[in-house]
């Protein structure tokens, strides 16, 4: 049986990894995209590397949802159940904004 | 003139993201998010809209968190379970925030701004000052029903320092506001974050940057989707200054124990007063002569 300690050591390493990792993988889409961008002004490229940074800055602001959604797992999986309504709250507003987005558009 | 069009662009890359990464770096410094400083930076030297701005700005203050999460987690100083109790709060103060903020008019926002910059400049002069519980933990309050006490490592290895979490509805309540600062303006928060933390919650000041630093971004987060989704966010703007703000925070990191914090806390004072000014002065319609562009 492992002891609490134990459990939330592992539980922060996973966030901490999947935050770091998203953030190069995003920062990456955005410089490659900033470079095909500037390059395209010489090439004939228009638009490709702004679509890049695009994803890069999506990838960004769906990392935060992601942290959210993979809390939302472990909580499940500790059969911690207040904590799970409460991620799914966090995730459901985020939704309810994304709507509001939707609309403005 | 085709030729000059991608030399001018490619100048106006490079000063956003060197403005961005000096504004993070130094920021970091201080432990503080550099969101603050990119909006005043955005419209007052780039001569952008207001709107443009705070949409970039909203993406930089995600970007920075995600980059700064990482070493608090394994420090086991960021309280998770706080974070995600607390972030119900600054979503709903968010999503208020997306759902008003096209109703404001953009005198208000510059005003607003200018409040939050002089009350930042106020609680930078002022210490801050630990108030943690020592009286035995009340087992019927908000925090215990919601097992939010925790530990934290102490300097001697292997240790660790048990604190108690104060006054959740509190709490709730200022990071309402603070969700709803954020979205509005494009910013952490951590005008009322701080004394959220502090003097509500009464958590270790470790603590309490950690958790705070790891909450901002799904705050953001629930205001940056809607102005991704409406296409609010220029990508010309924003991925630069979003790659600065990242950069900066790493080398901010590395800084911190170089810079003679003292002296850079006085000198932020006085930036944001004179940015409070400048904002004061563009919400009543006087602009600065000769920007950017």
């Amino acid at each position: 049986m492992k002891n609490n300690a134990d459990i939330r050591q592992r539980r922060d390493r996973m966030i901490a990894g999947l935050l770091r990792w998203g953030t190069w993988f995003a920062s990456m889409l955005i410089a490659m995209g900033m470079l095909i961008g500037v390059a395209g002004y010489w090439d004939d490229a228009p638009g490709y590397g702004k679509q890049v940074a695009v994803a890069g800055i999506a990838v960004f602001i769906l990392l935060p949802v992601m942290r959210v959604g993979l809390m939302l797992v472990m909580f499940l999986r500790e059969r911690d159940y207040a904590y799970a309504v409460i991620s799914s709250s966090v995730l459901a507003i985020i939704l309810a904004s994304s709507l509001i987005g939707l609309w403005w558009n | 003139m085709e030729a000059q069009r991608p030399r001018m662009s490619e100048i106006s890359i490079l000063l956003l993201f060197a403005a961005a990464f000096g504004a993070s770096a130094l920021g970091g410094v201080l432990g503080m998010a550099s969101g603050i400083f990119i909006v005043p930076i955005l419209t007052l030297f780039f001569g952008l809209d207001i709107r443009i701005a705070i949409a970039a700005s909203i993406v930089s203050v995600i970007a920075c968190s995600c980059a700064s999460a990482a070493p608090f987690l394994k420090a086991g100083l960021t309280n998770i379970r706080l974070a995600i109790v607390l972030e119900t709060a600054t979503a709903m103060g968010a999503l208020t925030g997306v759902f008003f903020i096209g109703l404001i008019p953009e005198s208000y926002l510059y005003g607003l701004f200018a409040v939050i910059l002089a009350v930042s400049a106020r609680q930078m002069l002022a210490r801050r000052r630990e108030k943690t519980i020592t009286s035995e933990p009340d087992p019927r309050s908000w925090a215990a029903l919601l097992r939010l006490h925790s530990d934290f490592p102490d300097k001697t290895p292997g240790r660790s320092l048990a604190y108690q979490v104060g006054h959740v509805p509190l709490g709730l309540i200022l990071m309402y506001g603070a969700g709803l600062l954020s979205a509005l303006l494009g910013i952490g928060s951590g005008v009322l974050k701080i004394p959220a933390m502090d003097a509500a919650l009464r958590l270790p000041i470790k603590v309490s940057s950690a958790t705070s630093n790891f909450m901002i971004g799904v705050t953001a987060s629930a205001s940056a989707v809607a102005y991704f989704i409406s296409g609010d966010i220029d990508v010309d703007i924003a991925a630069p200054v979003a790659l600065g703000s990242v950069l900066g925070a790493f080398a901010g990191a590395r800084l911190l124990l170089r810079i003679p914090a003292e002296r850079l806390r006085l000198f932020f004072v006085l930036v944001l007063s004179l940015l409070a000014i400048q904002m004061l002065m563009s919400s009543v319609g006087i602009e600065l002569p000769g920007g950017l562009s």
